[in-house]
């Protein structure tokens, strides 16, 4: 008695397609969006890229970038979602994104977009030119050159985005000593500009960064004695474009880490006796009473990982704590529950056969939750444009 | 509670009565609704599917009423036997799978089937077939489209 396929075609209805299309790679999205005008239409609309940004959510990988030899490259690889303690150490090969022969460095990633910085050495100056990368579709915009150049010769660069206008802008901020001046870009369609913005405190910034909902936060040194560092938290509001500050001596060393919403961080040190690692989570409660709550949690030594090389890559969503480390062309990831206090460790390969000591000549970057946005692959700013010195393959 | 009032009869729309535990059945939100009303008797009738694919979703919600317990092994054995438990299914039957985990409301089983037709459909061809259209582009708006999105379209 069962209906023949022509039938239960006509029958499905409307949403239950666009359920099973939510669980699609984008790339497939952008390929049946050309199968006809309604569905092209569909497929755009605001209800499905909601839905489909959901279902990625269910789906997160890691982000690994590789640099080095004036190579940069990018790969991803699954996220575990339940990542409970086995006994086996699982391998298994990493999805090659792309590769850009040149000396570039990773800055960080913000909602599903890659902010790097590479040296132009056709240039006279040896000036740095951040670009800002989509994984996923391999499209990238370069940004525009700042006028004063010695701005270049130190600063760091941060990606954020604001949630309610859905706008990324790009926050260029140098040493104090080579100009006390600011600058920000909104990423747009229209001709990009940098423009100033006005930072109370006279800060070096850190290279780290973490976006939670609107809000960048990064490291800075006061240099107050000009020789010990005395760190803060700087927090700057995408939408608003407004700093604030928040005192933490602890964060010292720290990753910056989105603990299920909140701003974290979590220092890693390893006991070389007992050959454990303690991690030292703090995460912020209230930001304006800045009340922090903190967490101490000990890994026991892990018998395919050397705990005493590893780094703390991010927070998941759910909670885990991620740990890497890049050795042998190997990327090892250990997922650490605090709730349950166990562990779970992968390898990652297919990053290429470099020598052994490769660890010397190559850095790796791991990203916890990237999850593939229709919204930010149909960015029209984002474009690899031919006049960039960037040679993809 | 009495042994049979722990049971409870589901008929398919072709009349195929299955009788299965309560805990199985409840899994389906519509059933649990239909129970709580106190609108039904102990046999439920559903009208919206058939007896071949009723005995399917029976097979899964016993597997998932079994060990709903969230023991390590457990959750791993249970993906593994969700993977074959859709591996072999043509086309049609998932189809009919996802409509009557649809129509019963249960949750995880419309994910799994759906998630399966997702993976596949992989190609245009595939994506046609499934919704039964035609392309109504012009040569040249298509060409347009694969040229804006040039990346989806490198392998």
């Amino acid at each position: 008695m069962m209906k023949r396929r022509e039938d239960i075609l006509d029958s499905i209805p409307l949403d239950l397609s666009l359920e099973i299309f939510s669980r699609l790679p984008s790339k497939s999205i952008a390929r049946f969006r050309s199968v006809s005008k309604q569905w092209g239409s569909m497929l755009h609309r605001q209800y499905f890229t909601e839905l489909f940004l959901t279902r990625s959510w269910a789906r997160q990988r890691l982000l690994i970038t590789l640099e080095g030899n004036g190579e940069f490259r990018v790969f991803s690889s699954p996220q575990l979602q339940h990542p409970y303690g086995k006994s086996s150490f699982v391998v298994v090969s990493a999805d090659f994104h792309v590769k850009f022969s040149l000396p570039a460095k990773t800055c960080g990633l913000t909602s599903g977009l890659i902010c790097f910085s590479y040296n132009s050495i056709n240039k006279v100056e040896n000036a740095l030119v951040p670009v800002i990368f989509n994984p996923t579709t391999r499209k990238y915009v370069s940004l525009p050159k700042l006028t004063n150049s010695s701005w270049y010769k130190a600063f760091n660069i941060f990606l954020g985005f604001d949630p309610i206008d859905k706008q990324f802008k790009v926050l260029f901020m140098p040493y104090p000593e080579f100009g006390n001046e600011n600058r920000i870009l909104t990423l747009g369609t229209g001709e990009m500009s940098w423009r100033k913005v006005q930072c109370p405190l006279s800060l070096y910034p850190l290279n780290k960064w973490i976006c939670i909902n609107g809000v960048l936060y990064y490291l800075a040194d006061r240099m107050s004695d000009g020789k010990w560092p005395s760190l803060m938290i700087v927090c700057f509001d995408v939408r608003s474009e407004k700093f604030k500050f928040i005192e933490a001596e602890e964060c010292f060393y720290a990753t910056l880490i989105n603990y299920k919403g909140k701003l974290g961080g979590i220092r890693e040190i390893y006991d070389n006796d007992s050959n454990t690692l303690e991690l030292r989570m703090w995460v912020l409660e209230d930001v304006e009473k800045q009340e922090w709550s903190k967490y101490v949690y000990t890994l026991q030594d892990d018998e395919f990982v050397d705990l005493s090389f590893v780094t703390v890559a991010g927070v998941t969503e759910t909670g885990e704590i991620v740990l890497s480390m890049y050795k042998s062309n190997l990327v090892y990831v250990i997922y650490f529950n605090p709730e349950r206090s166990t562990h779970q460790s992968i390898g990652i390969q297919g990053f290429g056969d470099s020598d052994y000591n490769d660890v010397n000549r190559h850095t790796a970057s791991v990203f916890v939750d990237y999850v593939e946005d229709l919204n930010v692959n149909d960015l029209k700013y984002i474009k690899s444009s031919q006049d960039l010195n960037i040679f993809e393959e | 509670m009495s042994k049979s009032e722990k049971k409870i009869v589901l008929k398919s729309l072709d009349n195929e009565a299955f009788e299965v535990e309560k805990a199985v059945a409840l899994q389906s939100q519509t059933i649990w609704v239909m129970c709580e009303d106190k609108c039904v008797g102990n046999e439920i009738p559903l009208e919206n599917v058939t007896g071949q694919i009723l005995a399917k979703v029976i097979d899964y919600c016993k597997k998932h009423a079994v060990v709903d317990g969230d023991g390590d092994e457990s959750s791993e054995e249970l993906k593994n036997w969700d993977t074959e438990f859709t591996k072999n299914m043509d086309q049609s039957t998932l189809f009919n799978m996802i409509l009557a985990a649809n129509y019963l409301n249960i949750k995880s089983l419309l994910n799994l089937t759906c998630q399966a037709v997702a993976d596949k459909t992989k190609t245009i061809d595939e994506f046609h077939t499934f919704l039964n259209i035609e392309n109504n582009f012009t040569p040249e708006e298509e060409a347009q489209i694969c040229q804006e999105n040039l990346w989806a379209f490198d392998d």
